[in-house]
């Protein structure tokens, strides 16, 4: 008993440090800034509370609107691109031969590069008269195709989709070999005697065996993409005209380009609630599935 | 147990100990050195952007490092933070009313909002105590640095931000002349564009190029100063009024006669500079900050074919055309906190790095400046020379987002990314009106 409490004080202590911490520089700014969402202040001088106003003019303006759609295509970009790639690959890749190892290193490699590089590259890549993508157009003979991929706003949006999806496939790879390897011998045994193979198998004993995994992805994938700013910051910087704003690019505009700093802690209190909300709602899609 | 407990207190002192040394640094009282000195050392801190590799930034750092080297008794600590992150680092310290002593800051809003926080003090004192230095910079260079007749800093440099660049060569071969009215450049635009060279290089990824560098100086031909100034204080003119709407057609028809690369909207203004600088274009509408990049990356013979003049005139336009938008640079502002012994040096500190010696220095790094210094041409490219001449014989008018509100500028600089592919520019010019007479208000 005595060295019960005795390891419980010193778990407690050891982890201290590390919740006052989080405490400090993440639970209460949270807190805080929604506070000041509720304040004209212009990050100089009197801050003037103003109620529910910052929030309402966020609601009523067609930019914040803009870049939740824009958001959401990378959300459902992410989601249905991400998960089901990574989860393919994983599935492929899961014996780790040489060749294997040599494809799951290279689709992870993007992981360990900065997002300031890999925004530099796809800008070369889409590059309107150096670009490689119009090149290789040119080089096939399908010259007429050729676009300036992140300044038409019709397509601009999914062009950035795509070194986002390249971007976070690697640490979804790993996740699902874990889980993969973690399944037990015996299941996959049992799976043969009762004569269930290919596609069967996949779908009766190794999914369901790895959905924990697959659900935890696919919250990681959401706050992820709520989140996705550096790329677009270096990319596009949310342009042309707003084309390919995010929320959190929105967000950063209005504090720091137009200095609201009262307008762009409430656009942040909203994104936080937002994420709440699918990040619940997507909980709740897959416990539904989860049962039947 | 025992010995690790040990450690960690050692390890504790041991951190305390550095925490209090750097600390006593940063308290700006001073610390005298052992006797050797008889005066008491002066701490002072300094923020500037000079942190690149260009001529400018490099004259700067040496200007500053003598001056510590001749002044044992200031203490001098310097914080040098690269140009794109400046801005937000100085809004945010001044947020938290922690301003350094000296800071470099801009003219217009940003030394109208400090002002405003009470967070600066005024420079008279030193200008007026040294009567030359103040006579010689230029008319209105003071402007954007003044309120309620207090001057709170000098500029240190100066920056036309619609200048036409072009290149003779591609103007020769294709027997063109320099265009001096609006329609003669849409004749240049449309001879080029069919000889299938790209007429003018534009790279308005950061959106603020178009908005600095071309209507900002269009639309002062077609609405004139006044109208502007009057639309941004939102006092007897409006943004939707049908003098602005021109300049946005106007815009547009260019871009609509093909004079703009295609992805324009993609590359930013180093890479429009690159461009220009090899070549690719026959033309160029860019600020005066271009002179360093493109005397870095253009061979001597392309820079000697390479001219610079003003926006052409435009039809029935109210403005005077003989003019480019330029504001006068940063300057060196002063925490409303200093004074005492530490005020002298912040004087002699900003004496240094923008009196007359340092203009004179400055211009020699190929950066035009607002004070009257002979220029001497063996020590600069041709390019710049002729930029310098350009800006001895022209006016200067006010640039948009010097004046306008931060979201008059931001709906400005969306609203023609907007404009330029294809946008009306009756609601172009509604959204702007809307920004700035929102924000003006409060």
């Amino acid at each position: 008993m005595r060295t019960f409490t005795a390891k419980r004080a010193f778990v407690t202590f050891g982890l201290l440090p590390s919740i006052i911490i989080y405490t400090v520089f993440v639970i209460v700014p949270v807190f805080w800034s929604a506070y000041y969402g509720f304040f004209d202040w212009k990050g100089i001088g009197e801050a003037r509370f103003m109620g529910f106003g910052n929030f309402t003019e966020a609601l009523g303006d067609d930019i914040f609107w803009l870049s939740l759609k824009n958001n959401l295509i990378v959300v459902v970009a992410s989601v249905f691109g991400q998960v089901p790639i990574a989860l393919l690959l994983a599935l492929l890749l899961r014996k780790g031969t040489w060749f294997q190892r040599f494809v799951r290193a290279s689709v992870f490699m993007p992981m360990v590069l900065s997002s300031v590089v890999i925004g530099i590259i796809w800008s070369t890549i889409y590059h309107p008269q150096i670009g490689l993508l119009n090149g290789l157009l040119d080089m096939v003979g399908l010259g007429e195709w050729k676009k300036a991929w992140l300044s038409d706003p019709a397509i601009a949006m999914w062009m950035i989709a795509i070194p986002i999806i390249w971007n976070f496939i690697g640490p979804y790879l790993i996740m699902f070999l874990a889980a993969l390897s973690s399944i037990p011998s015996e299941m996959d045994d049992a799976a043969a005697m009762d004569g269930a193979s290919g596609t069967r198998k996949l779908i009766s004993v190794t999914l369901p065996m790895i959905w924990d995994t697959i659900k935890v992805t696919i919250v990681l994938c959401i706050s992820g993409s709520l989140k996705a700013f550096d790329l677009i910051y270096v990319m596009t910087n949310g342009g042309p005209a707003h084309a390919t704003e995010l929320l959190a690019s929105y967000m950063y505009n209005s504090t720091f380009n137009v200095f609201r700093y009262g307008y762009g802690s409430a656009v942040s209190t909203l994104i936080i609630i937002i994420s709440l909300i699918l990040i619940a709602g997507s909980q709740l899609l897959m416990r539904r599935r989860n049962q039947t | 147990m025992r010995k690790s407990l040990l450690l960690v207190l050692v390890m504790m002192v041991a951190v305390s100990v550095f925490t209090a040394c750097s600390g006593s640094q940063n308290t700006g009282k001073g610390t005298s050195d052992g006797g050797t000195g008889k005066e008491e050392k002066v701490a002072l801190s300094l923020w500037h952007n000079f942190t690149g590799d260009d001529l400018r930034a490099r004259t700067m750092r040496e200007i500053v490092d003598k001056f510590k080297n001749d002044h044992p008794n200031i203490d001098l600590n310097i914080q040098a933070i690269p140009p794109d992150g400046y801005k937000a680092r100085l809004k945010t310290v001044a947020a938290a009313n922690e301003m350094p002593d000296v800071f470099l800051m801009w003219p217009g809003t940003m030394t109208k909002e400090f002002q405003g926080g009470d967070l600066l003090q005024p420079i008279n004192e030193l200008l007026d105590s040294k009567s030359e230095w103040k006579s010689g910079f230029l008319p209105g260079s003071f402007d954007g640095f003044t309120i309620d007749n207090q001057i709170y800093s000098a500029p240190m440099g100066l920056s036309p931000t619609s200048i036409l660049y072009y290149n003779q060569a591609i103007f020769d071969k294709y027997q063109l002349q320099v265009p001096k009215t609006w329609d003669e450049l849409i004749k240049a635009v449309e001879s080029l564009k069919s000889n299938k060279v790209t007429p003018i290089a534009l790279g308005n990824k950061a959106a603020w190029l178009a908005q600095s560098s071309i209507i900002s100086s269009l639309g002062d031909r077609v609405t004139g100063s006044e109208w502007f100034l009057k639309a941004a204080a939102q006092d007897g003119a409006k943004f939707t009024d049908p003098e602005f709407v021109k300049a946005l057609e106007l815009l547009q028809q260019l871009q609509q006669a093909g004079a703009f690369q295609e992805g324009f909207n993609s590359i930013d203004n180093t890479q429009m500079e690159m461009m220009f600088a090899q070549g690719q274009a026959a033309m160029m509408i860019d600020g005066g900050w271009a002179l360093t990049n493109l005397s870095a990356n253009a061979s001597k013979e392309v820079l000697d074919q390479m001219g610079a003049t003003v926006l052409p005139s435009v039809p029935g336009g109210k403005g005077d055309p003989n003019t480019t938008s330029g504001v006068v640079g940063v300057g060196l502002g002063l925490s409303k906190k200093v004074e005492g012994k530490k005020k002298e040096a912040a004087h002699e500190l900003i004496l240094a790095m923008s009196g007359p010696d340092a203009q004179k220095r400055t211009l020699e790094a190929n950066q035009l400046v607002s004070y009257k210094v002979e220029l001497d041409e063996s020590k600069v490219s041709s390019l710049f020379a002729k930029v310098y001449k350009l800006m001895n014989s022209v006016q200067r008018t006010p640039v948009y987002d010097a004046i306008l509100t931060s979201a008059g500028a931001d709906a400005v600089n969306n609203g023609l990314q907007e404009l330029l592919m294809g946008g009306k520019p009756q609601d172009i010019a509604q959204k702007i009106q809307d920004a700035q007479a929102k924000s003006i208000q409060k």
